[in-house]
């Protein structure tokens, strides 16, 4: 993986006595600092690429801790989003964030850690009998900045002591050497977005290989760590069986499966906004070609019998594998859960539950 | 695509749509959108005398869009012509809904009277026991010969 430097680093005053912002001097003495008053200054002039360029610290003003919004009557796995960082130093051409994030591309990464970790205390503590999932890959890769601001090496220690949560760092990534040296306890999940090497070829600009990938999820588990694997997106394409099949066959070749925490499947899906956006960023992608329709929920998905077949056959390659794995769907119908699993979950808080259960 | 819109005044959405589909397709096969349009079925639809400008357009437009997507305009072919083979009276309407989104089989009635309504269902019924109609649910879920 060729590894993501900034042009140039701007720090938010009163984030200076921050860990974060001593990680990156130490990490990065080469790139040039700025130090402004109101970081709003300087969140770029809304170009998204050019965005990515320059790596903003600031403190965060707002909650840290919010429920994954879902999407619009699909089947929700009851998860909650810790945001550390805002937009990602990867370019993936179906990135949803080039839309969600498009008046505000800015790369940036919160220096008061510890309010973040407070306010999960705080909701943890409140709720001792709820067993809570929370991610930090929402709005950002969890890992790809990692050597610069050793974000996992503060948060990791703490979500291992507690009693009620599994914490997810979601990454395409293999920046893993920051976490090897923990203790998870059994409450983090590492995961890895997978795809077939010809996808991150085209389409995942800036990403791990999956060699790299797939090198790092191993040392990842014998470190300790729980895993966690997203086929999300799914891309269509002649040939696509073969690749994913054989995707399937390499992660079971190189991981145990019996730690493996849960397995996601999801289609290629993208509002017509963002399809306009990828069209204009990437004009060769081919990823707009598919056979895709509009969807209740607004946005564009393979048509249904088509992408409840992709689902099918990946469950089949992967029950191969891994007999008693979790696999959920992701911003799924429940007709299509039923479709691919021949139920779908009562409610969110069930799939939240069985995606907990893997028997400590 | 000057020369087809021109004579067809399409209007914005319709314009917007056909040159999403033809740009897609123009990416996905290699082609020029020229050649796209150059093709015998569209080029017949064009000159066919029997059409007035509206029919034109929406047939031009469902050509490009069973261009634009195959498999799709093959599924919802192959699930109307099991509807066909139920022979049922033209009072039982079945459908599918756009895109196939959602799964599901519609069905409507038009009864004008009791009798009409329980011979229609006595019909229906025994329309359900046909292999058809498990073919159409089995394409409504993306089933294949692998899931069998």
């Amino acid at each position: 993986m060729k590894n993501f430097v900034p042009e140039e680093i701007v720090v938010e005053r009163g984030s200076e006595g921050s860990l974060i912002y001593r990680n990156l001097r130490l990490a990065l003495p080469q790139v040039p600092l700025r130090l402004v008053e109101d970081i709003s200054t300087a969140n770029g002039n809304g170009d998204f690429g050019a965005a990515k360029k320059t790596l903003l610290l600031a403190r965060h003003k707002g909650e840290f801790l919010k429920k994954c919004p879902g999407s619009e009557g699909q089947v929700c796995c009851n998860y909650y989003v810790v945001n550390f960082a805002s937009n990602c130093s990867m370019d993936c051409s179906y990135c949803y964030l080039q839309e969600y994030l498009a008046q505000n591309p800015a790369l940036k990464v919160f220096s008061n850690v510890d309010d973040l970790m407070a306010e999960a205390d705080n909701l943890l503590t409140k709720h001792p009998r709820f067993f809570f999932r929370i991610g930090t890959g929402e709005i950002t890769d969890s890992l790809a900045l990692d050597p610069y601001i050793g974000f996992a090496r503060e948060v990791v220690p703490f979500f291992a002591q507690q009693p009620n949560v599994l914490l997810e760092l979601k990454t395409k990534s293999d920046c893993v050497d920051g976490l090897l040296g923990l203790d998870p306890r059994e409450r983090v999940v590492v995961s890895w977005s997978m795809n077939p090497q010809r996808v991150i070829d085209t389409d995942e600009h800036g990403t791990a290989s999956l060699e790299e990938r797939l090198r790092a999820a191993r040392r990842c588990q014998e470190a300790g760590y729980r895993l966690g694997f997203h086929f999300d997106p799914m891309i269509e394409y002649p040939g696509w069986e073969d690749d994913y099949r054989r995707l399937v066959e390499e992660i079971f070749a190189t991981v145990d499966w019996r730690r493996i925490s849960w397995l996601s499947l999801g289609v290629l899906r993208q509002t017509p906004g963002l399809k306009r956006t990828m069209r204009e960023r990437f004009p060769r992608t081919e990823l707009l070609t598919g056979e895709q329709v509009p969807c209740p929920d607004g946005k564009l998905r393979y048509f249904q019998p088509l992408r409840v077949e992709m689902y099918r056959k990946m469950f089949r390659w992967i029950r191969r594998q891994a007999p008693t794995v979790k696999i959920y769907l992701c911003m799924e119908s429940k007709e299509v859960w039923e479709q691919v699993f021949g139920y779908a979950p009562s409610c969110e808080k069930e799939l939240g539950n069985q995606l907990t259960n893997f028997g400590f | 695509m000057y020369r087809l819109a021109l004579p067809l005044k399409i209007g914005e959405n319709h314009l917007r749509d056909l040159m999403d589909w033809l740009e897609e397709i123009s990416l996905r096969d290699g082609l020029q959108v020229r050649r796209i349009l150059g093709d015998g079925s569209i080029g017949a639809l064009e000159s066919d005398p029997r059409l007035g400008r509206a029919d034109r357009l929406k047939r031009i437009k469902e050509q490009i869009r069973r261009l634009r997507f195959p498999r799709l305009a093959q599924t919802e072919d192959s699930i109307r012509a099991r509807i066909q083979e139920l022979k049922l009276q033209p009072e039982i309407r079945l459908t599918v809904p756009a895109g196939l989104e959602g799964g599901r089989l519609r069905i409507e009635f038009d009864a004008a009277s009791q009798d009409e309504l329980q011979r229609l269902i006595a019909k229906l019924a025994e329309a359900t026991g046909k292999e058809a109609v498990r073919e159409i649910f089995a394409m409504l879920a993306g089933r294949t010969a692998e899931d069998k």
